[in-house]
């Protein structure tokens, strides 16, 4: 039986997921048509006296910052670099966790051992700590060092699920039966395995890409991440916040898009993870 | 016990030698002179560099040079602060009971919280007051918590000029209020950074409960006391809510880093004189031996916080200590 | 209670930087002689006796001071002649390396000639001399200071807890939360009318005015925003107090490479500088930052110098012109990124800025905008002010976006972009021999009306090499308290009059106690 397709049944006949999903959808297409859909030039300023910090209205359906920059289009310029970080790291994150936990779970014990034991110490580590040594220390980070220092910091809950999976899979009939007609490893792995852990990667991957999104967008609050004038949410939140009174739209739009992204993330990762699992406990 | 408890403890010592020594390496590896770009010289000829060199040891080799920095760390030697002209050691004496008395107020509130929006949700699973709290959990997991702090400080502190804007305490008035005065002041003050955090945490906790508590409920030892005939309040509170502190004792463990790391981001926005806020001035004066005591003060402490969750957790069920 | 933005970084008057410093340093500390109102630098007549009693002239060269001997230190100690020696000499010593040192270039030496008498050699006659003697100098405690070395004065506990003769003592400094200090009742010169001061650090300049509509400030020196003075000039409570400003902020290009020797490959060619002067349109930032109320500076002059002047030559704000000089001199933009390049490098440089200075970021941010229609990449680099300081200092950098509180004396333009400056405070190591010959003049000149034409003609040089864009003059204005009385604020050190500033007894709160 295919586990997919009771699952996909399953995903869709959840309302919320499914709204949540094609939220992400809509997002992400936004993103990627940011250059054809923002109205302005996300760091051209028009008029910095008369223009500055005006609120939403037809020319400016999110209003202006107080260089006069649209803040709409900063928005969605600002969704490429949160998504797209995000949606990077995650995936990156997720392949080392599944590859390590794929590792542990198909090698000998005392492999095993070792690896989950460097997990266990990995998961002690304060990631948001090192992160930021890391980026203080490194003066003009390229936006790549950001995706590989998240994920590098990441994968390891993936591995801890991954092994279980793995080494549940390896005592079950299919398995045992392959190996009794003579399969050799690499045939086991791809054909028996991956498939079974594929849903985990996928979801662990969903839930995993919101709080990616919102650590991002911290970093670049704190100025680290994407500078200025290129925008992301979380420095634009940055900006926004002195003008908090007489500007609340500037700092007020990223917030509110931060928190719908990743709260459909999060609904649509749920979402998945009740229809691959729904003996779960909900 | 005490095997487990020894293997606890190995596991927190290795985790902060990691801690300690990828800081380490991380400083020492970064490109140019970290160090020296800041220390306090103000034209720096090559004498005066070589002379810096020896002075922070930077000539001697890697090994050497690790050695010397873990002794110094035993000692409680974390270096100079090139921003403030002060050890490190002092600032984060300063500073680190401020972060500690927030981080553990935040703790509470959002167990309280948690535990009791988890458990109404679990009692009332599958209903409209489920959902809503549900939804309501879920929202406040997906906001960043430097924003929420930011709209509540908008709200709360500017538009209805509830509580103070920012800061520890009020400095004019706090030297000459009484113990409990003093007390008021910092607790008025801590309201709002509490609560982002204890918001965003909450949830994460209520979110967790609710699976905990169902699956508790759904035990077969609560069956048969609900089978007994004994009330539903107590069968709830008394059983499937002692089944479920276990994961709870866990979770308030691992909460720890989530804390240390809302911190940072929280402090900064209210101007709580915490750790976090430390680190976050500390990158724009480039103060790396700052940073890098920080990493390895909030490893020790999320190591010894979920040292503290086994312990608690393998008192509280005894089956745990049989692994 | 001040609302300040930043700490203080050291309490030691030679070494401190930051503002909030000065300002404890000022009421902490007394000088010999102290300035009048009207901040009247040149000649003798412009001053009021502060630690020296009297002075006189025994010759063109060489000025006589008699201490008053009712002057105490905090501690009770007596002040002496020998404080005022010792103090000179620490502030010209290299291991302190204070920033007045060059000021006081002029000054052979200070002797002593008994305990109430020190006095003062000059190299030279020139009409600022008791301006340069008195104004520069605090006096500082011999008997606490001389057995610690130089070097580490200003890390050692004096400068964390100082000791003065000035009308306020040294209480309480809470690192980075507020510092405290408290009326000397035995004041020599008549106590203050406060009985304390407390500065409180609030970074944010909204969260500043915010502490003070809410009652828990009751001055801040300094409302850079429209949109904040406009909430203050609708309270009730406040007041804005305006006045001539005396800061200029300005974008220095490193004309030497970094770290100071050889040339810059961008800034070393007169024509690049002056072509991105001529890009950036400073009037734009100025109303965009400060709205009505902000001024372009004339050059590198503020408005409470009495030599400001729009008649003083500019180089215009003409970016067809600006692309014109870049494309002369070799710099096009070969692969259509929108930056310009010459021999494949492109012309992209880095501009430091402190974190601090919400008014330079945002300026900054305009003029990248401007900069980059023009074809040029300015990379935005903010840093702490402590590094920012350090940075500048060692001259590391491309471009640096300074903010200077002017003297009341233009004479100490030369230490900003004169030759003799190099060494300390012209970061951008200018060299122009004209313009060295022409404010020397201007300095030595006797009366205003003789030195003015020259000022004029020395600055009117200097903007034409551009070694520097004279970005704005921003506006000066304190937000205080209605019921603080007697605030009267003189431009180049704002607390001067504070002896005189209280609180009538009916509008008295209870944190006044």
């Amino acid at each position: 039986m295919n586990p997919y397709r009771s699952a996909v049944a399953r995903f869709a006949a959840n309302r919320f997921a499914l709204a949540a999903a094609l939220v992400v959808a809509a997002l992400a297409l936004a993103a990627l048509g940011a250059p054809i859909l923002a109205p302005a030039d996300p760091i051209a300023q028009p008029d910095p006296v008369g223009l500055q910090n005006q609120p939403p209205s037809a020319d400016y359906p999110l209003g202006t910052d107080r260089f006069s920059r649209d803040v709409l289009s900063r928005l969605l310029y600002g969704a490429r670099v949160s998504l797209g970080i995000g949606a990077a790291a995650a995936l990156l994150a997720v392949t080392i966790g599944a590859g390590v936990g794929l590792a542990a779970g198909l090698a000998s014990p005392v492999v095993d051992q070792v690896l989950m034991r460097g997990v266990d110490v990995a998961l002690a580590l304060p990631r948001v700590f090192l992160i930021l040594l890391v980026l203080a220390l490194w003066e003009n980070a390229p936006a790549g060092a950001v995706i590989v220092l998240i994920a590098a910091t990441g994968w390891f809950q993936t591995s801890r699920v991954i092994r279980a999976l793995v080494l549940r899979l390896r005592e079950t009939e299919f398995v045992q039966a392959a190996r009794a007609l003579g399969a050799g490893r690499r045939e086991l792995v791809l054909r028996h395995v991956l498939p079974h852990i594929a849903p985990a990667v996928v979801v662990s991957a969903t839930i995993d890409v919101g709080n990616i999104i919102l650590l991002e967008s911290g970093l670049s609050y704190l100025g680290l991440g994407v500078k200025p004038p290129s925008p992301s949410w979380g420095n634009m939140i940055m900006e926004g916040k002195d003008q908090l009174l007489t500007a609340p739209w500037v700092a007020a739009a990223p917030g509110i898009a931060l928190l719908v992204t990743v709260l459909a993330c999060n609904l649509a990762g749920d979402g998945l993870q009740d229809a691959f699992d729904p003996k779960g406990a909900r | 016990m005490l095997t487990y408890v020894a293997r606890r403890l190995a596991l927190a010592l290795t985790t902060t030698a990691a801690v300690v020594t990828i800081t380490f390496a991380l400083v020492r590896a970064a490109p140019g002179e970290p160090l020296l770009a800041g220390a306090d010289e103000r034209f720096v000829p090559p004498e005066t560099t070589a002379r810096l060199r020896e002075r922070f040891g930077l000539d001697r080799p890697v090994a050497v040079q690790f050695v010397r920095y873990v002794a110094n760390l035993a000692h409680g030697d974390l270096g100079e602060s090139f921003a403030r002209h002060r050890p490190v050691a002092a600032v984060l004496r300063d500073a680190l009971p401020n972060t500690l008395l927030l981080g553990l107020v935040a703790l509470l509130v959002s167990f309280a919280l948690g535990l009791g929006i988890g458990v109404v949700q679990a009692v009332r699973a599958g209903t409209w007051t489920d959902a809503a709290l549900g939804g309501a959990a879920l929202a406040f997991y997906s906001v960043p918590a430097f924003w929420l702090g930011l709209m509540l400080l908008l709200v709360f502190g500017e538009w209805l000029h509830w509580l103070p804007a920012t800061g520890m305490i009020d400095p004019t008035v706090h030297g000459s209020l009484s113990a409990a005065g003093r007390a008021l002041d910092v607790a008025r003050h801590m309201i709002l950074p509490a609560l982002t955090l204890a918001l965003v945490n909450g949830a994460a906790v209520a979110r967790f409960h609710r699976a905990a508590m169902i699956e508790a409920l759904g035990a077969d030892f609560v069956r048969a006391a609900r089978a007994r005939g004994l009330g539903e309040g107590r069968v709830v509170l008394r059983h499937a809510l002692r089944s479920a502190l276990a994961p709870a004792i866990t979770l308030a463990g691992l909460s720890v880093p989530a804390l240390l790391t809302g911190s940072v981001l929280v402090e900064s926005v209210f101007g709580w004189p915490g750790m976090g806020r430390v680190a976050y001035e500390a990158i724009f004066s480039r103060d790396y031996n700052v940073i890098a005591a920080v990493a390895v003060v909030s490893g020790v402490l999320v190591a010894l916080g979920n040292l503290a969750a086994d312990i608690g957790v393998a008192a509280a069920d005894p089956r745990v200590r049989r692994r | 209670m001040i609302v300040t933005s930043s700490d203080a970084d050291v309490l030691f008057p030679p070494a401190g930087s930051t503002s909030a410093a000065a300002d404890v340093a000022g009421l902490v500390f007394s000088r010999l002689a102290e300035l009048d109102f009207q901040a009247n630098t040149v000649g003798d007549s412009g001053f009021r006796p502060a630690v020296a009693r009297s002075w006189e002239r025994a010759d063109s060269t060489t000025i006589v001071f008699r201490i008053d001997p009712r002057a105490r230190w905090h501690d009770g100690a007596p002040v002496r002649a020998a404080d005022v020696a010792f103090s000179f000499d620490v502030y010209c010593d290299s291991l302190v390396n204070s920033r007045f040192r060059p000021n006081l270039a002029a000054i052979d030496s200070v002797s002593v000639r008994d305990s109430l008498t020190a006095v003062y050699h000059f190299a030279r006659w020139y009409p600022e001399q008791l301006y340069d003697a008195t104004y520069h100098t605090k006096v500082l405690p011999r008997h606490l200071l001389d057995s610690i070395p130089r070097s580490r004065l200003a890390s050692s506990g004096f400068a964390r807890a100082p000791v003065g003769s000035g009308p306020f003592r040294f209480v309480r400094w809470d690192a980075n939360a507020s510092i405290e200090v408290a009326a000397d009742t035995a004041h020599f010169l008549g106590r203050p009318r406060l009985d304390r001061v407390v500065w409180r650090v609030v970074p944010d300049p909204a969260a500043a005015v915010a502490a003070l509509l809410a009652g828990e400030g009751d001055v801040t020196p300094v409302v850079p925003q429209a949109e904040l003075r406009a909430r203050v000039r609708a309270s009730p409570d406040l007041r804005l107090v305006p006045y001539a400003s005396n800061g200029v902020a300005y974008i220095a290009f490193n004309l030497r490479g970094r770290g100071g020797r050889g040339t810059h490959p961008l800034f070393g060619d007169r024509d690049v500088r002056r072509a991105l002067a001529m890009a950036v349109d400073r009037a734009t930032v100025v109303r965009s930052l400060f709205g009505a109320d902000g001024e372009v500076p004339a050059g590198a002059t503020a408005r409470a110098q009495w030599i400001w002047s729009h008649s003083i030559r500019q180089v215009p704000f003409d970016s067809a012109a600006a692309r014109r000089l870049l494309e002369s001199r070799g710099w096009r933009d070969s692969d259509g990124d929108g930056v310009r390049e010459r021999n494949g490098v492109p012309l992209r440089f880095e501009l430091l800025l402190p974190t601090t200075s919400r008014a330079r970021n945002d300026a900054a941010v305009i003029v990248q905008a401007q900069l980059r229609s023009a074809g040029v990449d300015m990379r935005l680099v903010p840093l702490e002010y402590a590094l920012f300081d350090r940075r500048s200092l060692r001259k590391d950098f491309d471009a640096a976006f300074m903010a200077r509180t002017l003297d009341a004396s233009p004479a100490s333009i030369v230490q900003l972009f004169g030759s003799e400056g190099v060494r300390q405070s012209n970061l951008g190591s200018y060299e122009s021999a004209a313009f060295d010959s022409l404010a020397r003049r201007a300095i030595d000149s006797p009366t205003r009306a003789a030195a003015l034409p020259l000022w004029h003609e020395a600055l009117g040089t200097l903007n034409e090499d551009a070694p520097a864009v004279f970005v704005f003059s921003p506006p000066f204005f304190a937000a205080v308290q209605r019921r603080l009385e007697g605030v009267r604020i003189r431009p180049d050190e704002w607390l001067a009059t504070v002896s005189e500033w209280h609180v009538p007894p009916d509008a008295r709160l209870p944190r006044d106690r």
